[in-house]
This record gives structure tokens, C-alpha cells and sequence, in this order.
């Protein structure tokens, strides 16, 4: 069941104007064996099948209260919801007060799959729903869908809310070449970068126009077969050298700044230094856990390239 | 599953619904074998339930009743474990099933009490079972039988209104009429009831109301005939008596039958049914001795004479009771008897004074059925009337033209009457006596249940509402709202109470009372943390507090404690800290 209008806000009450409720397969199902029983015991006169089908009918008109005072007055807001890479599951926190308790819960965005089954007691609660962002940028999850068929499963029980704070998501780690600006140890102390290179390195940090005396080994070919000119890469050994890094300008935008994620979260896990240079933004060289975040945040929020006419 | 299995034990493949009830049960076996997902347990838990209500059609007494029950609570168990995820114990499911099943109980005996029942909609077909059983045979061959070997299995249970049996000497119970005689058999005429319109139906319109009533609860005979006093009414639709005075029965006769007749003591029709030629059938030339002596009756012009004289020559013979009374010959078998033997049973009796009767030109027949049996008085409940095989009795009827069809026991003439009632049965022992105490509540279940027909709802309907039927609805209406908000109440306040964490309400009461006292935790602060506080300032709680903290660690983070136990303390413990708590100096 998708319908119902979703809700849009920082906080949401659940109550009659948002929560949906139906009969689920099983609660066909469950009339339909009613109907059986009544027809026996109407047939044979029976008293227990007749019984047996009223009660049936009581616990389905019961189910449906039940069912709808699991979600009825749970309140929800959006938790602080912490970054993370495309591509992979996020957690987007959310806070839950339930005025009673609330059983048989399940929660999903999108169409992610539902989460597993949960029963909250009456009060706070916090909780992470996963979803998967395909796009880097500031991204809000979609819709949640809450939705319970506590106790007896014949009523399916919803809602639906598009919570309104973004979560930052930096780019998918994807390993690949990056472009690598070398900075000396001065640049650190807001010097400016010396573009000085250490011939001989198998890590090549840039390209310049291509001469006859570099020879084919030096030639980029993959800008050569994208037919953007003959350019030579220049090589360099950074290892007394703090590292910044760029996209790969032979590369589109998105596939690069993958990259550059990919290398900044290894870097990191090795404990280097390493600097961000992203078009005009330029992030000092630094390490820890601040730089990675402060690196991948530039990232995540770097304007995407423009469209070709 | 299981339970299911047990219920389906003793029903009729052959029968449709007992069909249906063994393959839905097989079926039901099949699904929860390869089910998988969610959504197919959930279908064996609802066949479950449809499978339970079949066999309660079939199977209404108290034991298959309360294993119908069980099966709808563990089916109801299933579906919450379902829905509430893994991890509940089954204590807890079971119990929340009962609180859920309680709550809906009263909706459904409002729907079940007021909604108007239909009638059926079609005539139920004639089921009759093929299975041998013991009790009755539809022929009867004293002559045949050498010995008879007492068998003291149960035959039928019987409740009477006022709860008091008839005097012994009514209590004959009629069950098969044996109107042709070969010379040396005895057979019925009767066929076997057809649908709701059997032309041989004589019962008058059955009264309203099913309170005044015998309960008869007949086990399985293989006879379509049951057991009756030969008065008042047949009540439950299945029941047909037919002008013979056979009460005939639709139901399964391989299964329990249970049936309701109005205490009546007017004179039913059949008694007032004349005679057929059948009825002075008699195989001239047989038994030529007891023919001449039918022929010096039948010179009496009243037929109440010559059975007078009858009497009075049965009387007059050294007749006496014998149950090993030896095999007749097959020439002249009732002249054997009457003349050389004089030993037998009720049989002989029945049978040679009818042959008499027949031969003197009165219109007689042989019935065979049950006489007298034991008033069982259980602890709880009604008293019921207990008949055995041992109980089973020939009497002979027959036809005088001022009265109708009149009783005669023959067997009563004879000098030591034979067996009388319930005489012979043994000593009831414990075992026995269990099986009676449980029977009376099987019969007390069983009036309660079985009670509640369309003429007992009717009768309801009328008291509650007079001449205003119109407001049936709103009044059904009105009492489900009633009952559904009690039982949303109910489930609320339920699951208010329901254990949860009981350390962690205890560590909050004292956390409460504390802070009424002015002392409340710090953000981030620990419970030992704390208590050091609240020590310093309160040293006179240290004892308790200490115990307190103690107690609560060690049922939080502790090896698992005895159930029970530990929440005991820990709760004692609070109430001792809360006690020295208010004898603090303010």
C-alpha cells in the first residue's frame, strides 16, 4: 500500500489526518474463513462454529483498533543526521515518543527494505533508519513509511513523512587516480605552495603540454583518445611533501571527486597529511578526523559540472 | 497442530464435513511443514482456527470443546509471536492471546446471542454411519442366544428438568419397535430418516423454549433410532418420531448424538397410531402348542381380556429369570420355551408373549430399548440418569382399542423379575466414579451449550425487547460499542500492568521519592555516584541505600537471577529505604 498523501516537516503527531489503515491479504483471508464458519453453522445448527465466527469478527474489529492505537499520537522528528558516502547505507536518526506502547513497528524510506520488526515502550526513543543516497550533496532520505500489523496481522497500519532536514552525503569511495598537488611543509604554516616536483615517481601530480623530447611514455592517452590534446604527465615523489589533492581533470567531475574520497578516507586511515584543492576552494594541508570531515564535506558540496549545451 | 490431530481422532471420513475436517487438518499439517514466510504461517494459524470451528460443529461435548479452545489460544499464541517478533517467551504469548481472546469474548456473545440465526439452507442429508458398535441389534433372536455377557459400556446419558429422574417404574426408554416375526426373528419396518420433510413425521410443533427439557447425550450405536421416554417432544431439528414410536435421528450414528426432548406427559400421536396388518403377523403352524393356548383366549371377546388372561397363565407358570438360558431349537422354538425351559431372558419373554398375543388376535409388537439405569448425582452440577448396555430391555406393546398401544413387560411377571434396574452393575470405584463426576459436567456443558437454539434466542429476544423487534439493530449496535470500548479499556489497562522492567520501576520509585526529598542525580551521574551523595548527606541511609544499590547492580549486571526472587528483594529493599526515607528529620 504506497497511497496516502506524505507529510512534509520537521516534526510530525500521527494521528487521524495521517495514518492509513486497511485490511491486510491475511485479513481477506481471515473473513473468508469467517464466512465459512458462519455458513456451517448456519447449515448445521452448530453453535460452536457460530460461536467461533463471531468471535473471529470480534477480534477483527478489535485488530482494527489495535492495529491503529500502535501509531496513533507517536510523535516524530528528525534526529542530527551525521554525513556519510553515496552508495552505501546512512543511518538518518529520528526521534520517537510514543504516548503508549507500540508494537510490531517497521520502518523504511523509499523503497529500501523494511526494517526489522520493533516494539517500543511508551516514552523516548531514538532510532537510525538506513538508506542508501546515490548522490553526493546535501540529500534528504525520501519518504518514511511507518507501518505496523500488530497484534493479530489483519490491518496494515501507516504513514507517510518526508522529514526536511538534510543529510550531508560526500561522494561514494571509489579507488582511482587523483591529481596530486605537491606543498611544501611551509605551505602548512600559510606559506604559498611551491608547484616543485620530484622527477622519477611512479605518482603522477599533473600535466603540461606535451614536446617531442618527453617521449611516448610521459604522453597521457587517455586525453590523447578523448581527443583533448596532447599533454604530458609530470611525475613526482611526494614522500617529503604533503600531498594536494585534486580531481583528475581527465576525468568527469563526479568519477574524480569519487576518487578523491576514496583517497582521502585512505590517507586518513594511514594517519597522512594530505590538503584538498577543488576548483577555487583550497583546504591547508592537515590529518585527523576534522580534516577528513572538513576534505569530504568540500567535496560533498563541490557545484557539480556544468552541463554541455 | 497437535491438538488439531487429537480433535480430528473418532471422526467420520465418510461423512462430508468430516472430510472436509480431516483434509483441511492434513492440509493444515502440509502448510505449516513447508511455510516459510510470514505470511504463510500466518495461514496455517487461521486454518487452525477454521479447523477447530469444523470439529466444533462435529464434536460439541466438553472434552473435544476444551481441546477446541486450547487450539484457538495456541493458534492465537502463533499469530501474535508473528507480529510481535521473536523473543517473547511463550508464557507471554499465551497469556497475552488469553487477555486478547477475553477482550473479544464479550463482542462475540453479543453477536452470538442477538443476531437472528437463519435457517438452514438446505435440508441436511440422512448420515448414517456404517461402523458396528456395541449395544442394540435391529432384529431380535432370543432363541439364538445362549448366554448373555453383561457389557456395562456407557449407552446414553439423560438430564431431566426439575433435575429429579421419573419413578423407577417409568423409566423404559424405547429405541427400536420390532414389528415382523419370521417365527423366529424379530425386525423393524422402520427405514431410515430422509431429509426435513419425511412424511412419517407426527411430532407436533415443538414449544418455544428448550428450558424444559430432557438433554439426552446417546453414544454411537449404529442405529438411526435413539433411546426416549416415548413422551413429550422432540426439539432439536434432527429428530424425527415416527408413527411406530421410533425416535429417529439424522445425525452420524457412529458418533455421540445429542438431542433435546420437552418433558411432556401428554399421549404422544404414535400411541394413538392403529395397528397395520403387520402387527398380527405370525407364521401359522411354528409353535402349535402356543397357538392352542392363544386359541382359548381368543374366545374372550375384549382384547384387554385376553391379555388379562395372559397375565394371569405367566403368572400361574414356574417362569424364572435366567442369562444363560441355552440356544431354542429351530422347530417350534417358542413352544420350547413356554412349555419345557420357562428360563430366560427379557427377550424370550417379550418375544413368546407378543407371538401369544398375536395369536389371540390382538395386535402386538415386540420394542427393545433400555430399562431403568443409575441416578449418578455428580459434586458439581445436575444429576443425570446413567444408562449402560447392561440397562438394554425388551417389552412387549400392545394395541387395545380404548387406550392405543400399551406397554407390557412380560418379564415382570415371572417369579424373580430378573435383573432390575442398574442391578448387577458393580460397585462404582474411583475410576468410575471420576468418569461420572466428569460426565455431569460433559452433560452440564452440553444443556448449557446446546440450550441456546433459535427458540431459546427467540425467547430472549422477546423478553428483552416485547413488541419493539424494530430495535434490534440499535440494541446490537448499541452493545457492541459498549463491549468493544470495554475491551480497548481492558487491553489498555493490561498492558499497563504487565511486568516490564521491574528493577528499573523500582530504582525509579526510589529515584522519586529521593527527590522529593531534594536529592536528584546529576546529569551523567552514576547510581553509585549518587548514593555516595546522598549518603553524605542522609548517613542514616547508607544501610539501606547501600543494599538497595547493591541489589539493583547485581540483578542489572549480574549472572541471570532466579526468576522471582531477585525482583522480590529488590522490591523489599526499596521499601525498606523508602521507610527509613520518611522517618528523616525534615
Amino acid at each position: 500500500m504506497e497511497f496516502g498523501e506524505p507529510q512534509l516537516g520537521e516534526r510530525l503527531r500521527l494521528g487521524l489526518r495521517n495514518l492509513y489503515i486497511v485490511p491486510t491479504r491475511f485479513g481477506w483471508f481471515w473473513l473468508t474463513g469467517l464466512l465459512l464458519l458462519q455458513v456451517v453453522g448456519i447449515q448445521l445448527q452448530s453453535n460452536g462454529p457460530l460461536l467461533l465466527s463471531f468471535l473471529m469478527l470480534g477480534l477483527f474489529l478489535l485488530a482494527l483498533h489495535l492495529t491503529h492505537f500502535n501509531l496513533q499520537g507517536v510523535e516524530l522528528a528528525s534526529g542530527d543526521p551525521q554525513p556519510g558516502h553515496a552508495g552505501s547505507p546512512l543511518a538518518y536518526p529520528l526521534q520517537l515518543h510514543c504516548p503508549g506502547r507500540c508494537e510490531g513497528l517497521r520502518l523504511r524510506f523509499g523503497r529500501e527494505p523494511l526494517g526489522p520488526v520493533l516494539a517500543l515502550a511508551a516514552g523516548e526513543h531514538r532510532l537510525n533508519v538506513p538508506w542508501t543516497p546515490s548522490r553526493r550533496g546535501l540529500q534528504r532520505p525520501g519518504i518514511l513509511r511507518l507501518q505496523t500489523t500488530a497484534p493479530l496481522g489483519l490491518f496494515i497500519c501507516w504513514s507517510r513523512w518526508e522529514p526536511t532536514a538534510p543529510q550531508l552525503v560526500y561522494p561514494a569511495r571509489r579507488a582511482g587516480p587523483v591529481r596530486i598537488l605537491h606543498q611544501s611543509r611551509a605551505g602548512d604554516n600559510g606559506a604559498p605552495p611551491l608547484q616543485d616536483h620530484q622527477e622519477g615517481s611512479d605518482e603522477w601530480r599533473d600535466l603540461l603540454p606535451h614536446r617531442p623530447e618527453d617521449g611516448s611514455s610521459r604522453l597521457a592517452w587517455k586525453l590523447v583518445a578523448q581527443g583533448r590534446g596532447r599533454y604530458a604527465k609530470r611525475f613526482s615523489d611526494p614522500s617529503d611533501r604533503t600531498p594536494l589533492l585534486a580531481p583528475d581533470p581527465a576525468l568527469p567531475l563526479e568519477r574524480a571527486l569519487e576518487h578523491l574520497s576514496e583517497r582521502i578516507c585512505r590517507l586518513q586511515a594511514q594517519g597522512e597529511s594530505y590538503g584538498l584543492v577543488l576548483g577555487a576552494e583550497r583546504i591547508p594541508a592537515g590529518h585527523g578526523l576534522a580534516q577528513r570531515q572538513r576534505t569530504l564535506a568540500a567535496l560533498a558540496r563541490c557545484p557539480a559540472e556544468p552541463t554541455q549545451p | 497442530m497437535a491438538l488439531l490431530a487429537i480433535g480430528l481422532t473418532g471422526l467420520q471420513p465418510n461423512l462430508l464435513l468430516g472430510a472436509m475436517a480431516i483434509g483441511l487438518g492434513a492440509l493444515t499439517a502440509l502448510k505449516l511443514w513447508e511455510a516459510r514466510s510470514l505470511a504463510e504461517h500466518r495461514i496455517v494459524s487461521l486454518l487452525l482456527l477454521v479447523g477447530a470451528g469444523l470439529q466444533a460443529s462435529m464434536r460439541p461435548d466438553l472434552g473435544p470443546s476444551l481441546l477446541q479452545a486450547a487450539t484457538i489460544v495456541l493458534a492465537l499464541a502463533g499469530l501474535l509471536a508473528l507480529e510481535l517478533g521473536e523473543g517473547l517467551g511463550w508464557q507471554v504469548l499465551l497469556r497475552r492471546s488469553a487477555q486478547v481472546l477475553a477482550a473479544a469474548l464479550p463482542l462475540a456473545l453479543v453477536l452470538f446471542l442477538l443476531v437472528p440465526r437463519l435457517s438452514p439452507f438446505s435440508a441436511l442429508p440422512s448420515q448414517r454411519g456404517s461402523a458396528a458398535t456395541v449395544g442394540l441389534s435391529d432384529s431380535l433372536e432370543p432363541g439364538s442366544i445362549s448366554e448373555l455377557v453383561g457389557n456395562a459400556s456407557p449407552a446414553a446419558r439423560v438430564t431431566f428438568p426439575g433435575g429429579q429422574p421419573p419413578a423407577a417404574d417409568r423409566r423404559y426408554w424405547r429405541v427400536l419397535v420390532h414389528d415382523r416375526f419370521d417365527g423366529v426373528r424379530w425386525t423393524g419396518s422402520t427405514a431410515p430418516p430422509a431429509g426435513a420433510n419425511d412424511p412419517r413425521a407426527i411430532s407436533e410443533a415443538a414449544p418455544p423454549t428448550a428450558a424444559a427439557s430432557q438433554l439426552w447425550l446417546n453414544e454411537a450405536s449404529g442405529l438411526a433410532a435413539v433411546p426416549w421416554s416415548g413422551r413429550g417432544r422432540p426439539l432439536s431439528r434432527e429428530l424425527l418420531a415416527d408413527g411406530g414410536g421410533e425416535l429417529l435421528h439424522r445425525g452420524p450414528s457412529d458418533q455421540r448424538r445429542v438431542y433435546a426432548i420437552a418433558d411432556d406427559d401428554s399421549v404422544n400421536l404414535w400411541q394413538r397410531q392403529p395397528p397395520g396388518p403387520g402387527d398380527l403377523g405370525l407364521p401359522r403352524g411354528q409353535n402349535p402348542r402356543l397357538e392352542a393356548l392363544a386359541a382359548s383366549w381368543a374366545a374372550l371377546p375384549a382384547p384387554a381380556q385376553r391379555l388379562e388372561a395372559a397375565h394371569r397363565w405367566f403368572r400361574s407358570q414356574n417362569f424364572s429369570y435366567s442369562a444363560r438360558p441355552g440356544t431354542l431349537p429351530q422347530r417350534a422354538p417358542l413352544d420350547a420355551f413356554l412349555f419345557e425351559r420357562r428360563q430366560g431372558f427379557c427377550g424370550h419373554y417379550a418375544s413368546s408373549f407378543t407371538a401369544l398375543m398375536r395369536a389371540a388376535g390382538v395386535p402386538a409388537r415386540v420394542v427393545s430399548g433400555y430399562r431403568g439405569g443409575s441416578w449418578v448425582q455428580p459434586i458439581g452440577g445436575n444429576g443425570y440418569l446413567d444408562l449402560r448396555q447392561s440397562d438394554a430391555h425388551a417389552w412387549s406393546e400392545v394395541w387395545l382399542p380404548a387406550e392405543g398401544w400399551r406397554q407390557v413387560d412380560p418379564s415382570l411377571w415371572i417369579a424373580n423379575g430378573g435383573p432390575g434396574p442398574a442391578e448387577g452393575r458393580a460397585r462404582a470405584g474411583a475410576t468410575e466414579w471420576l468418569q461420572q463426576q466428569w460426565w455431569g459436567l460433559d452433560i452440564g456443558w452440553t444443556r448449557l451449550w446446546l440450550g441456546y437454539d433459535r427458540q431459546s434466542q427467540e425467547a430472549l429476544l422477546r423478553r428483552l425487547l416485547g413488541d419493539h423487534r424494530q430495535w434490534l439493530g440499535a440494541l446490537v449496535l448499541l452493545a457492541l460499542g459498549l463491549c468493544l470500548t470495554a475491551a480497548l479499556a481492558l487491553l489498555s489497562w493490561l498492558q499497563r500492568r504487565s511486568p516490564g522492567d521491574g528493577p528499573r520501576r523500582a530504582l525509579e520509585t526510589a529515584l522519586r521519592q529521593l527527590a522529593r526529598a531534594g536529592m536528584a542525580p546529576e546529569p551523567g551521574e552514576t547510581l553509585p555516584a549518587f548514593a555516595q551523595r546522598v549518603e553524605q548527606r542522609w548517613p542514616q541511609l547508607a544501610p539501606e541505600l547501600r543494599r538497595f544499590v547493591a541489589l539493583y547492580q547485581q540483578h542489572r549486571y549480574g549472572p541471570p537471577p532466579r526468576p522471582g526472587r531477585a525482583g522480590r528483594q529488590l522490591k523489599r529493599s526499596r521499601r525498606q529505604l523508602s521507610r527509613r526515607l520518611q522517618r528523616l528529620p525534615p
